[in-house]
């Protein structure tokens, strides 16, 4: 072979061994066999892996195959999604979508490309929880875990509880804080666990189900436990009357642990009820479901759970009072007789009878002397007011007054009557004179005169048309002249 | 939910250690009892002296300001084990 040629050192620099080697020394491969075996070594090193990433550049062919590049930050992937495969969500798959894909690792021959054919499908994000929340709690539903007829009552006074919960959360504190004001009396054991991220889910179902052993442990225990727990001598057993599984407000990804089948499931197989709250009013979880009682904050729980002794407070303090009043009320009532009697006797008293009558004098003495003087004042008064207005009508200078007006409005009236007068005088001259400016006399005043037929009246305008012997009249500026009309 | 443990414990019978929830509901019955009937008054004499006794007992419930609270763990063996809980750390 070539090498060995090669690697030895005595040989002569002008010695380059084989420069046409023969056929037989090389391993030549086709271009396909190339690839069988890069696609044989690559489906047999990596073979199916679970990747995650970013969908991009996604491309559905009409074929129902998807083809799309998965991408990070640093590297992409071709991948194919064959329409046979059975994969949920296909139709949520878009650019820009976070996905975890599972499938194998091949090479497409015909392109020499490697590439992920895809067999299973995760969306991440918040979408996505929002459907595994709706179809765990359809499946959960399916199954009956959240039957109402299967939540258990909580029993009225819990002495001891349950508290699933992060022992430094926010939760804990308002729980306890509550309880301190309410109930302080009422025991709490801690079971405590992380309650978000990666695997919270797992260690809040361990804790219930660590309390559950706790109670089923405890009732063949009591006696040792209660020995070497001096606090507690009080109590008879160390049963739990009920589990708050419990933490408080924060995002969707933060209050996933109580949306996980684990947790629905350790609630729902839990032998002492649950009472489940889960973030804000608003918020609803799986457990919240799954639990004998939803909450809508750790507060609001602990008051459900303290409610009744709180409310038994006020009772317990005012109980005493009570009693004391109601056997006050029974000795005083077997008194009753003897003081309704004497209380009878006392206001029938003539002395009391007169005592009213005379009052009752009093007061008609008073108000007749109240009403004398109240008359006389009332009298003055009104001889006042009518003097008054006697004195505003005297008759004389009532008269002067209308004889003034009278005088004045004979006056008006004659000067009225002068100045029509006068008037009407003047347009009458006006008219004549326009009258006269119309009339025939102001013409024959200029020399013209009229000439008519003597007989008929009728003006003469025509000289052919009269005849001789005709009877004519003219009239001038004064008198008229005859005349006969010459043959 | 009933609690068969807490009312027929070995120690309900005697007063001092009476669960809270039957020396309540004695007591609601004995005020209720002397507010409707007519008792005659030796009997209601009675009614009270016991009514006081089982107000008592609530209230020296109700007085138990300390919160008790301890912390449930497991060991590597699977032994359940009671610890104090620190209350600081959580108190603020």
């Amino acid at each position: 072979m070539l090498s060995d040629s090669m690697s030895k050192p005595t040989k002569s620099q002008w010695d380059f061994g084989e420069l046409f080697p023969t056929e037989q020394t090389r391993h030549v491969l086709s271009v396909s066999e190339l690839t069988t075996q890069i696609k044989r070594s690559l489906e047999k090193q990596v073979g199916t892996i679970w990747v995650s990433g970013e969908i991009t550049n996604l491309r559905a062919q009409s074929s129902g195959h998807i083809y799309f590049t998965l991408k990070d930050a640093g590297a992409q992937l071709s991948c194919v999604l064959f329409s046979r495969e059975k994969v949920s969500h296909r139709e949520l798959l878009a650019d820009g979508q976070k996905v975890l894909l599972q499938g194998d690792v091949t090479v497409y021959e015909a392109r020499g490309q490697y590439q992920l054919i895809v067999r299973a499908v995760e969306l991440q994000g918040v979408g996505v929880l929002q459907i595994a929340f709706e179809k765990l709690k359809a499946k959960l539903a399916a199954e009956g875990l959240f039957a109402p007829e299967r939540k258990r009552a909580l029993p009225k006074f819990p002495q001891r509880i349950g508290l699933v919960t992060s022992p430094t959360g926010a939760a804990i504190r308002d729980v306890l804080h509550v309880v301190q004001r309410r109930n302080p009396g009422l025991e709490i054991i801690l079971a405590p666990c992380r309650v978000q991220g990666e695997g919270a889910a797992e260690e809040i179902a361990e804790a219930i189900g660590r309390l559950n052993e706790f109670n089923s442990r405890s009732s063949r225990r009591e006696s040792a436990q209660i020995k070497n727990q001096s606090r507690l001598t009080s109590a008879a057993t160390m049963n739990l009357d009920l589990i708050l599984v419990t933490r408080g407000g924060g995002s969707l990804e933060d209050l996933w642990a109580f949306n996980e089948e684990v947790v629905a499931r350790a609630i729902f197989e839990s032998a002492i009820p649950v009472v489940s709250a889960v973030g804000h009013e608003i918020d609803f979880t799986i457990s919240d479901f799954v639990a004998d009682m939803r909450a809508a904050t750790p507060s609001a729980a602990a008051e459900i759970i303290t409610e009744n002794v709180f409310a038994s407070r006020e009772f317990v303090s005012e109980a005493p009072a009570l009693m004391r009043l109601r056997v006050r009320q029974q000795l005083e009532r077997a008194g009753e007789g003897h003081e309704a009697a004497a209380h009878r006797l006392m206001l029938a008293h003539p002395r009391r009878k007169l005592d009213e009558w005379l009052q009752r004098l009093d007061d008609l003495q008073s108000s007749l002397a109240r009403c004398g003087r109240q008359c006389v004042r009332d009298g003055k008064l009104a001889v006042q007011n009518l003097a008054g207005r006697l004195w505003r009508t005297r008759p004389a200078q009532l008269l002067r007054q209308r004889g003034e007006s009278l005088a004045q409005t004979r006056r008006q009236l004659v000067e009225r009557m002068r100045q029509q007068l006068r008037e009407r005088r003047h347009e009458f001259q006006e008219l004549q004179s326009r009258l006269r400016l119309l009339g025939p006399e102001q013409v024959l005043a200029r020399g013209y005169s009229i000439t008519t037929d003597a007989a008929t009246g009728k003006v003469l305008r025509d000289a052919a048309k009269v005849k001789a012997g005709q009877r004519l009249k003219t009239r001038l500026k004064s008198g008229e002249v005859r005349s006969v009309v010459e043959g | 939910m009933p609690n068969p443990a807490k009312t027929t414990g070995p120690n309900s019978p005697a007063r001092p250690n009476i669960a809270f929830e039957e020396a309540l509901t004695k007591l609601e019955g004995v005020v209720e009892s002397m507010e409707s009937g007519d008792l005659p008054l030796e009997s209601l004499i009675a009614k009270y002296e016991e009514g006081m006794a089982l107000a008592k007992a609530c209230q020296q419930k109700l007085a138990e300001a300390e919160l008790k609270i301890q912390q449930l763990e497991k060991a590597a063996g699977g032994e359940l084990k009671l610890k104090p809980f620190p209350l600081e750390t959580a108190e603020d």
